[in-house]
């Protein structure tokens, strides 16, 4: 009597049980599903990524985004909460706006890998591209977060980007951010209290007409310690005059690929509810 | 019912009879081979003449075994 | 107690020449073990250290984003996935393989053929899993949750794993030892289950072309069975061995353990989808995962009876016994972890938990509460029986085991109880994402806490790793059971001098 057969005619029986279930038979259902078209003058949805974004789609695979960032909207029956009125509510993913509707199986036939997600430590991204189109913003949040939200948790990227002597004039690229978000990139700059007198003794002059050229209805009284700090305050919100931060071409293509996340925006006949 | 779900149903209920048919089988091969009996020597296959049972085999290298 | 309960069994005499026989026939399959299974417990531990400093760095990021954050190697994202990485197929796989190795040969009292090609085996794995560390660390990672590996990296996976699929079986068809114990059992379905698991993900979601939502569905058979069918049964089956074996009582019902067998082989493989639970896959399969999740209370009651009850007048061992501490912690361990994710399934609950830190807590739960606190256990009784020495230090031992459990606790509590609220904010759309962010930060710094005790724990248990295979520790004098010094025998185990290994 060999129960090494048995044990192994088992484990192979159980095992494939499953394999069948959950692999093979979903993969019947759904691996051939093809894109929608409403009307023949209509664009095929959804589309697959391309140039620029489909390397943006790498960054953000090899600095795992999707670890804290899910990319899918869930059914508007889905969780509950309760209102003021102690009424009994569902579906928040669609109220946060993170999308028009529920992601469906047909929204990422054309995503590989597709990084649905299991955290959300930080924002549904499923349809970031239309929540936020502007190129601008998404980079300089991706510099240092904290930029566009102080209590933002995520990591500053600022490998993504590069800061350089500023040749000619400010290039059209270049981040729109006061010198305290550009001086050390990814984190936030500010002299020291010494520091700070000496550039006002070195350059107070042209630090103070930079900034009055900016906010010319301010006062500034520099024989006190408050305002200097006032001063302070201002100017580093102005740009470094011969610095700029522009971004990488991974840094590019990374927020190509976020603009290019537009799930949950065209509606499908399967995803009404 | 297309013809894709026809042939999933299909495959379905095919592996179901596939399936509980072979387990029904290997139970009762299991219970006519008497693998439901003496299970008693099984336990104690583990232990032999130099580590019996009754005898623990571990303890903290500072502590003599305070066994009764 | 203890004598009661050991005198309802009879226990048959033998005669010191059947005992010598016996020990010399034990220490030649320990010595035959040596090689392979310290060379993959030392790497084991290694992978521990390793994944440890990474988990501390991830865990800090995440409460204080300016760390290192100028540096693309350590940002978050690249930093966490090469800690699961680490843990995962570094420390936790290498360990199981140590592990299984040892129980296989033991059990099937047959000695280890061709120790080298095996431990050829562990350098493959190494290499795999250096490749798959660096490589994501330098950025080549594929984001595919528990297989981020790059494309080098899996080759050599799948290369080693055959390697140690062979020669366990090798060992398991020259066995002298008639009957199959269930120890044996759980590691043959483990040794089939992990490399047909990872061969079938590998290729449909790197190989092939099966995108979409497939994709996923695939990640999370795996990434659940890699636990389910890989570590778990190595370590329930650890269990099996170790506790008997340490407090000398046969378990309390060996019917009980085949039916935990077979109940975890059906239905631990059917869950697994309840991770994309409200995702966009099909109702049928996640209701499907739900069944199979549920239906897993069979097997845990199963083996948590029979463990109690095996340990029933026993438990004062834990005073004596450093393996059976670790053991039982695991044990109970997987009892909670598992009746957890059974109800974890439950939509209702997971509407909650899903994409909260209250799944990591469950999954550290899991892989650290109930598989790494087995695997320590294991080595503790394991490596003395190997290197023949006994530990060096027991105050060292108790920090360890100190250290590991208070830590892990408030990796648990805490996080459990920061993600359900973390879950419930999310599910209300009045609640603004940054109140939320600011609501987990304490409990994202408790976990950083219960990560340096860890951390503190392996440092004492590779320092005490590396005293004993040095020959730090106190030689054993003979006799076939280490440690144990009965007071009543002692004769006898001058009488088993020529029966033990020189």
């Amino acid at each position: 009597m060999d129960r090494g057969m048995v044990i192994f005619l088992g484990a192979l029986l159980t095992f494939s049980s499953s394999w069948l279930g959950l692999i093979v038979f979903p993969f019947q259902q759904l691996g051939y599903e093809q894109p929608y078209q409403k009307s023949e003058s209509d664009d095929p949805y959804p589309q697959p990524l391309q140039g620029i974004a489909l390397a943006g789609k790498r960054v953000y695979q090899a600095n795992g985004c999707m670890y804290c960032h899910s990319q899918q909207v869930r059914s508007e029956r889905f969780g509950n909460w309760w209102d003021e009125n102690g009424e009994e509510r569902t579906g928040a993913d669609i109220k946060r706006s993170w999308g028009l509707r529920r992601t469906v199986s047909r929204d990422y036939i054309y995503d590989n890998p597709t990084m649905l997600g299991t955290m959300r430590t930080g924002p549904d991204l499923s349809n970031i591209g239309v929540r936020n189109p502007s190129a601008m913003w998404h980079h300089t949040h991706l510099l240092n977060p904290r930029s566009a939200n102080p209590w933002s948790i995520m990591p500053s990227f600022p490998y993504l980007y590069k800061r350089e002597k500023i040749v000619g004039y400010r290039s059209d690229k270049a981040l729109l951010l006061g010198r305290e978000w550009t001086v050390q990139p990814g984190y936030r700059w500010r002299p020291s209290e010494q520091e700070w007198d000496e550039l006002l003794r070195e350059r107070g002059s042209t630090i103070l007409a930079q900034v009055l050229a900016n906010s010319p209805a301010e006062t500034f009284d520099l024989t006190t310690a408050a305002g200097k700090k006032r001063l302070l305050d201002f100017w580093l919100t102005t740009p470094e005059e011969d610095y700029q931060i522009v971004p990488t071409t991974d840094g590019e293509a990374l927020v190509a690929y976020l603009l290019a996340l537009r799930k949950a925006e065209v509606p499908l006949p399967e995803a009404k509810e | 019912m297309t013809a894709v779900d026809i042939a999933l149903f299909a495959t379905v209920i095919g592996s179901i009879v596939l399936f509980g048919g072979a387990a029904v089988l290997a139970l009762g091969w299991a219970f006519r081979s008497g693998q439901f009996s003496n299970f008693d020597r099984g336990a104690k296959s583990i232990f032999g003449p130099d580590e019996p049972i009754g005898e623990p085999t571990d303890s903290f290298p500072d502590m003599n075994d305070k066994r009764s | 107690m203890a004598t009661t309960a050991a005198l309802t069994t009879t226990v048959p005499q033998y005669s010191a020449r059947e005992r010598a026989q016996a020990a010399a026939e034990r220490a030649a399959i320990d010595a035959s073990c040596r090689g392979p299974v310290l060379f993959f417990a030392a790497s084991a531990i290694v992978w521990l250290l390793v994944g440890s400093v990474l988990a501390i760095l991830a865990s800090v990021k995440l409460h204080s984003p300016y760390l290192f954050t100028a540096s693309p190697e350590l940002t978050f994202g690249r930093v966490r996935m090469a800690h699961l990485q680490a843990m995962g197929y570094g420390w936790l796989s290498l360990a199981t393989v140590a592990a299984l190795l040892w129980q296989m040969c033991r059990l099937s009292r047959a000695e280890l053929v061709y120790p080298k090609l095996l431990i050829c085996a562990g350098v493959l794995w190494n290499i795999g899993e250096f490749l798959a560390v660096v490589g994501i660390i330098m950025g080549d990672a594929t984001s595919v949750e528990w297989l981020e590996a790059p494309a080098y990296a899996p080759p050599f996976f799948i290369a080693a794993v055959g390697i140690v699929s062979a020669w366990t079986v090798a060992v398991f068809r020259r066995r002298r030892e008639q009957h199959v114990y269930v120890t044996q059992w759980y590691i043959l379905g483990a040794i089939f289950w992990f490399p047909w698991l990872y061969l079938v993900a590998q290729f449909m979601i790197f190989w092939s072309t099966a995108a979409g939502v497939v994709q996923p569905i695939v990640n999370w058979w795996f990434g659940h069975n890699v636990i389910g069918l890989w570590f778990t049964p190595v370590a329930v089956g650890t269990a099996y061995y170790l506790i008997p074996k340490i407090i000398g009582r046969p378990i309390h019902s060996y019917y009980l353990s085949i039916i935990g067998f077979w109940s975890l082989a059906l239905f631990y493989s059917w869950a697994g989808m309840h991770h994309l639970i409200g995702g966009p896959i099909p109702g049928w399969l996640a209701s499907a995962s739900t069944v199979g999740s549920m239906m897993m209370l069979i097997p845990v009651l199963a083996v948590a009876i029979n463990h109690h009850m095996t340990m029933r007048g026993h438990f004062h061992r834990l005073r004596y016994s450093p393996a059976l501490r670790f053991t039982v912690f695991g044990a109970i361990a997987y009892t909670l972890v598992s009746v957890q994710g059974s109800f974890e399934a439950l939509k209702d609950f997971s509407e909650v938990a899903h994409f909260t830190h209250y799944t990591v807590a469950h999954a550290h739960l899991g892989v650290y509460g109930f598989v790494t606190m087995i695997m320590f256990g294991v080595f503790y009784y394991m490596v003395p029986r190997l290197t023949g020495r006994e530990w060096a230090s027991s105050t060292l031992i108790r920090i360890h085991f100190w250290s590991v459990a208070v830590g892990i606790s408030i990796y648990f509590a805490g996080l459990s109880i920061g993600g359900w609220w973390q879950g419930r904010m999310l599910n209300n759309p009045n609640v603004p994402f940054a109140n939320i962010v600011n609501y987990t930060l304490p409990y994202l710094f408790s976990r950083s806490i219960a990560g340096t005790l860890m951390t503190a724990g392996h440092l004492a248990f590779t320092v005490l790793f590396v005293m004993n295979v040095a020959g730090w520790g106190q030689q054993r004098a003979g006799g076939p059971t280490f440690f144990v010094e009965p007071r009543s025998d002692t004769a006898r185990s001058e009488q088993l001098v020529g029966g033990r290994e020189a």
